[in-house]
């Protein structure tokens, strides 16, 4: 054999053991034990300093997923994880086509409202048996509600949101108005008197705007009322849509009588509350980073946070949560409930958890485990969200039911139909209960 | 040598058509084999061997995945479970777009009148500036700055135009009530929201649009214009009866590209009136069109067997508009006279 005919057959053997290799990290994707450590990668829909940690200056002052992840990788040099950073509205897409491609992450953040169709479809690996002793021992009771599917425990809850009133303290004094309404009917006459119209006729200034632009955000607070009427949103065994009834309509009733006053109009948006464009709002718990940047100084003076104006006497607010869950095609599974454990079931000194820390100092929402919401008084007990911790008492979760995103879109797109006046209220609700009743046959009948 | 491979040979290559000695070639059987084969039917072979590749990859990346495409439009898989998992439904998913589902219907009627807007009033604006502009002095400078928000992001011509028609801040409603007039809900209102949109999607389109019409008018022999004017043609005689006849090819390609592209509408929708967290209260009806209803349907309702479906129903619609597209303005230009 020539030496240029060996040189060949060497850079054919090294080129194929090459490819060999590269075929061999490719095909093995995430999840994966490489050499000596165990890669877990974990989905996530924050982004940014949510990421990688609060600085002033160069201080870090609240810790990102990332710091805490150093940490468990420190204390576990056998493990990697990776953070896939995915921003919330991408976030169930990438989910869905990376599970299609058989690439979906370890750990995946599970909105309650996908939570059944993924445990259907058997993309969840079923909680370990101390787990799930620990979320119904150490839990509230919403949160608990909130990771359980057919009667099971599915995931680890990390956040519970819920809503609650927001006014602007200034506009509210102003207008001679000594507190935030109580009750829906002092809602809408304060609504009304808060308005203020130019000469023309436009509108400066909403007394009221409704949240709006996505499933929830109009049906959560149509379902508080509903719920605190008296009535319900589907039947227990989910065969079918209920909130079309009396207490449904009156539900709906209550919110046209904020359009009617003149306290709102469909122009009216809560992303203007910033700007002094509207005095009250019903707002979920994640907006108070935002309303404290765009106050400044003048926050503490200007917002203001009340429980939802009482109906027939009560107050229920619809809460919904997250949870973390593993994914059942991971390879790494055990490896992946070892670091949830470390993260949100290892109690610190002062009775929290990292999970609980980072929610309440960095992320600025509610954790739900009863010893991470006693151990951060400021951040929890603050103006803005001691109210949705305390209105966590009179909570709900909404029900967690299969096709439940596409259940609550056809409800939303029906009651701005009657906010616009396209549609009665009656016409709107039965509407939305036909094709809600289609879907719940489907799955359920 | 003479025949069909002489010159190649001459260049040192193979003759066409003829086979290497059968001594020269490693295996006998194959080369018998292939000897047997006329020459023609060798041809063939190569041709073939030679747009494998090609044929290839519109296997793999085009018909196959449309052949999947049609598959899964009969079955009710979400994406979450294997294919396997997924039920055949029959034609059930496009009985229920068609009868039974509302907002696709509203979607494939807003697009509609989207596409037909967008597209001829668009082009009838396009075709009016192209003629301003043309001849004139600093065609260039005009041409740069109608052109130029075709190159902005649509996303970020929908949050532009989103402060253009707010409600009490965008200066639509100052300029409004600057001359008396009442100021409008723009983007929120059932009946304006569209439209506002529409017209959001001309301002940025409209730039590609006079840059082809311009170039056609350009091809435009100059002598079709002098004869008319020696024969007395008025201006508007040249336009109609010159100028018009011989863009027909023109108008044509706009009009096929650019119902295409309407029928497929999705980011501006999205941005000034449906999508996310800062969106408004515009009824979902009013505004909603068949892509967005697609990408809703597969991925926020986990629906992808009816949003495959709905998508063929897109393919469907766009191609017949196609058809009819091409019989009425296919013929025009310069053959025309011919």
């Amino acid at each position: 054999m020539g030496r240029n005919q060996q040189r060949r057959g060497w850079t054919l053997v090294c080129t194929a053991a090459a490819l060999a290799a590269v075929m061999a990290v490719a095909l093995a994707g995430p999840g994966t034990a490489l050499a000596a450590r165990t890669k877990i990668v974990w989905q996530v829909h924050w982004t940014d300093f949510q990421i990688d940690g609060i600085y002033q200056g160069d201080r870090l002052v609240a810790r990102g997923l990332r710091q805490w992840v150093e940490e468990y990788e420190r204390t576990h040099p056998d493990i990697d994880i990776e953070l896939q950073s995915i921003p919330m509205e991408e976030y169930l897409n990438r989910l869905i086509v990376a599970q299609a491609a058989g690439t979906g992450p370890d750990i995946i953040s599970v909105l309650n409202t996908w939570g059944p169709q993924l445990v259907y479809d058997g993309v969840l690996d079923p909680v370990p048996a101390d787990l799930v002793a620990d979320v119904r021992s150490q839990y509230i009771p919403v949160a608990v509600e909130g990771a359980t599917v057919d009667g099971q425990i599915w995931g680890i809850p990390f956040e519970v949101g819920n809503y609650a009133l927001v006014y602007n303290k200034k506009h509210l004094q102003e207008a001679g108005f000594s507190g935030p309404p109580r009750t829906w009917d002092e809602l809408v006459q304060m609504g009304a008197k808060l308005t203020r119209r130019a000469a023309d006729g436009t509108v400066e200034r909403y007394g009221f705007a409704f949240l709006a632009g996505w499933e929830s955000a109009v049906v959560h607070p149509y379902l508080g009322l509903l719920w605190s009427l008296g009535g319900d949103f589907l039947a227990p065994d989910f065969s079918r849509a209920t909130f079309n009834g009396p207490e449904g309509l009156a539900a709906l009733e209550a919110e046209l009588q904020l359009f009617r006053s003149g306290a709102t109009d469909v122009s009216a948006s809560v992303w203007e509350f910033p700007q002094g464009r509207v005095s009250m709002m019903i707002m979920a718990s994640w907006y108070e980073s935002s309303l404290k940047q765009a106050f400044g100084s003048e926050y503490e003076a200007t917002v203001g946070v009340a429980p939802i104006p009482a109906i027939n006497g009560k107050s229920v607010n619809a809460a919904y949560s997250w949870w973390l869950g593993v994914n059942a095609q991971s390879r790494v599974k055990k490896e992946a409930w070892d670091f949830i454990r470390w993260f949100t079931a290892q109690t610190l000194p002062d009775g929290t958890t990292r999970m609980g820390t980072y929610q309440a100092e960095n992320i600025g929402s509610i954790p739900p485990r009863k010893g991470d919401l006693a151990g951060h008084p400021e951040q929890l007990d603050d103006l803005y969200t001691r109210v949705f911790v305390q209105e966590l008492a009179n909570a709900r979760h909404e029900p967690n039911v299969l096709q439940g995103a596409e259940i609550k879109t056809i409800l939303w797109h029906e009651i701005v139909e009657a906010w616009h006046g396209r549609k009665t209220p009656q016409q709107a609700l039965d509407d939305a209960a036909s094709k809600i009743d289609d879907i719940l046959r489907e799955f359920y009948g | 040598m003479t025949g069909p491979g002489a010159e190649g040979s001459e260049r040192g290559l193979r003759p066409l058509g003829r086979l290497p000695p059968p001594e020269a070639c490693p295996r006998r059987e194959a080369w018998q084999m292939a000897r047997s084969l006329s020459r023609r039917a060798r041809q063939t072979v190569a041709g073939y061997l030679f747009l494998s590749p090609a044929i290839l990859f519109y296997l793999v990346f085009l018909l196959f995945p449309v052949g999947l495409s049609v598959y899964i439009s009969f079955t009710n898989w979400n994406m979450l479970a294997p294919l396997e998992r997924a039920r055949w439904v029959g034609f059930s998913n496009y009985t229920y777009l068609l009868t039974r589902d509302d907002m696709f219907i509203a979607s494939l009627k807003n697009t509609l009148v989207y596409a037909l807007g967008t597209v001829f009033i668009g082009m009838a604006i396009a075709l009016g500036v192209a003629l301003l502009i043309n001849n004139v002095r600093g065609s260039a400078l005009w041409r740069f700055l109608i052109f130029a928000p075709v190159v902005t992001p649509a996303i970020a011509v929908g949050r532009i135009w989103g402060g253009i028609y707010h409600p009490s801040q965008g200066y639509l409603n100052q300029l409004l009530r600057a001359v008396g007039l009442p100021p409008q809900q723009w983007l929120s209102s059932a009946e304006l929201a569209l439209p506002s949109i529409m017209a959001t999607a001309i301002w940025a389109g409209v730039g590609a649009t006079v840059i082809v019409f311009i170039a056609g008018l350009r091809n435009i022999p100059a002598q079709y214009y002098e004869a008319a004017r020696i024969d007395g043609a008025r201006p508007w005689h040249e336009f109609w009866h010159i100028t018009l006849p011989m863009l027909r090819p023109t108008v044509l390609f706009l009009s096929v590209t650019g119902l295409i592209s309407a029928w497929q509408v999705f980011d501006l929708v999205y941005s000034m009136a449906l999508g996310g967290t800062e969106a408004g209260t515009t009824p979902a009806r009013a505004v909603m069109v068949v892509a967005l209803y697609l990408y809703t349907t597969a991925f926020r309702n986990l629906r992808a067997g009816r949003a495959t479906a709905g998508a063929m129903i897109l393919f469907f619609i766009i191609f017949g508009l196609t058809l009819i597209l091409l019989r009425v303005l296919r013929r025009g230009g310069l053959e025309a006279y011919e």
